[in-house]
């Protein structure tokens, strides 16, 4: 399979499609629209970069995420804020105490999971707020080794979570209750297959037929690996700004992902192509 | 009875006081430029090996080749609490050189081999990606050459190793050849304020 960069929108700067300084996550919708959040704003755009509305958020956002009823959550410092599918904040979660930089957020079977790079785990808190378990608290390094600052996962539609471990060039999945089910990656520098650098993947999202979408850094590209684990495709490389570190990624149910480069703040939407690309 | 001074006389003690206090600072002045202590230092928002934003340049070694002393007065440093303690360190291995039966990269950054690997804490002795390593500097092999620090730059690092002039063997030359030869103008002696 093979992707083609089929457009690029935000970007650096003071017009309302643009972010000032940060762009750190993006989400899709039922609807295909994407969620970015970066400064202290989400935007959405339409599959065509087209900004639709935005929103301020109370904390500088630090990932994002969207719920089958629409509603957009926010990952922040220290707690989670929701916002309706039009901007207005409904709700938010906090774990005073706990809770520390949310950098992922994602759903399965009714609970909530939110990454916690403060403690380096993923928290498990279920429809009334509570904490339930933490995963890869049980990790030798005490947590996921994240020298990004960033943990990052997705939850597939199996309810099986696939959390990227940078430090340890992997990719590791678990249950829900914390139970490491598989892992795949190694560290090369030369062989695409593998992991480069001191700690990638960095990012991950997986798309609906279980592909593994990573993003690495230092030089930044995109990879997809099928469910076991073995390398289907370079996304691209070479796409990106050199500087990009921490790029957030999002699939739509067409296979249309969207990654966010950090570093000239610019959403790049890659379209899959061939065959396979919806096998 | 008090003695009555002149309009004249008041103006001239003034006078005279003001110039004191004004001789008496330039005294002062002259006398901490005397003996002021300059230390030559390095700038690392203008090295390039540090310097952020600056991604795929190629290493300055002018640190280690330009100094007067047969091993350079320049030294890396790695601050350890800004250090990602990584299984495989940029800045120690030459991360794209082929990768060897035990999984690590084969060749080394340092041409001195000034850096030492060691895993800590609790050690995990069947799968080395699950430790934590420290990385220290032998000081009395490196050279300063650089190439650790811009390994260890952001993005692909944390930018915990970063170059430092070392004072206690820095013969303090008033023209300094490393100063001469640096393109960015990072390394200098700013007066003291």
């Amino acid at each position: 399979m093979e992707y083609r960069l089929a457009q690029r929108f935000g970007g650096r700067g003071f017009a309302p499609h643009q972010f000032r300084q940060a762009l750190r996550g993006v989400a899709v919708d039922g609807g295909g629209r994407l969620h970015a959040v970066g400064d202290s704003v989400v935007k959405v755009f339409d599959p065509d970069g087209t900004l639709l509305r935005q929103w301020a958020t109370g904390q500088p956002g630090e990932s994002a995420a969207v719920d089958d009823e629409g509603r957009v959550w926010v990952g922040q410092d220290g707690q989670v804020e929701i916002f309706s599918p039009e901007g207005e904040r409904v709700d938010s979660r906090r774990d005073p105490g706990r809770l520390g930089l949310v950098t992922a957020v994602g759903f399965g079977g009714g609970d909530v999971f939110l990454a916690d790079a403060t403690a380096r785990w993923v928290r498990r808190y279920g429809s009334d707020g509570s904490l339930l378990n933490n995963i890869g608290d049980q990790h030798r390094k005490g947590g996921f080794h994240i020298p990004n600052g960033v943990v990052d996962f997705a939850v597939d539609d199996g309810g099986v979570l696939h959390v990227a471990n940078p430090g340890m060039h992997r990719v590791e999945r678990y249950s829900p209750d914390g139970t490491l089910l598989g892992r795949f990656g190694r560290f090369d520098g030369q062989d695409p297959a593998g992991f480069p650098g001191c700690c990638n993947p960095t990012n991950l999202t997986v798309d609906d037929q279980g592909r593994v979408i990573v993003s690495e850094k230092a030089g930044p590209r995109v990879k997809v690996y099928d469910p076991d684990g073995e390398l289907l495709t370079v996304v691209a490389a070479g796409v990106f700004d050199p500087g990009a570190k921490n790029m957030d990624l999002a699939v739509d149910a067409h296979g249309r992902l969207y990654v966010a480069d950090t570093a000239t703040l610019e959403i790049c939407a890659f379209e899959p192509t061939g065959r396979e690309a919806t096998a | 009875m008090s003695k009555k001074h002149t309009r004249r006389e008041v103006l001239g003690h003034a006078a005279r006081g003001t110039a004191l206090a004004g001789l008496g600072g330039l005294t002062g002045l002259l006398w901490m430029k005397a003996n002021a202590t300059f230390a030559w230092s390095i700038n690392a928002q203008r090295c390039i090996n540090s310097r952020l934003g600056a991604v795929g340049v190629e290493v300055c070694e002018r640190c280690a080749t330009e100094c007067v002393l047969s091993l350079s007065a320049v030294r890396a440093v790695n601050e350890f609490k800004a250090c990602g303690r990584c299984y495989i360190c940029p800045a120690y291995f030459q991360i794209t050189s082929a990768v060897g039966s035990d999984g690590l990269p084969t060749e080394k950054v340092c041409p001195r081999d000034a850096i030492k690997r060691e895993a800590i804490g609790w050690i995990d002795p069947d799968d080395p990606a699950n430790n934590f390593y420290e990385y220290t500097i032998d000081e009395t092999l490196c050279n300063g050459c650089g190439r650790c620090v811009l390994e260890c730059k952001e993005p692909a690092g944390l930018g915990s190793i970063r170059l430092e002039v070392r004072h206690d063997t820095c013969l303090d030359c008033n023209r300094c050849a490393i100063a001469q030869a640096c393109p960015e103008d990072a390394f200098d002696r700013p007066e003291p304020t």
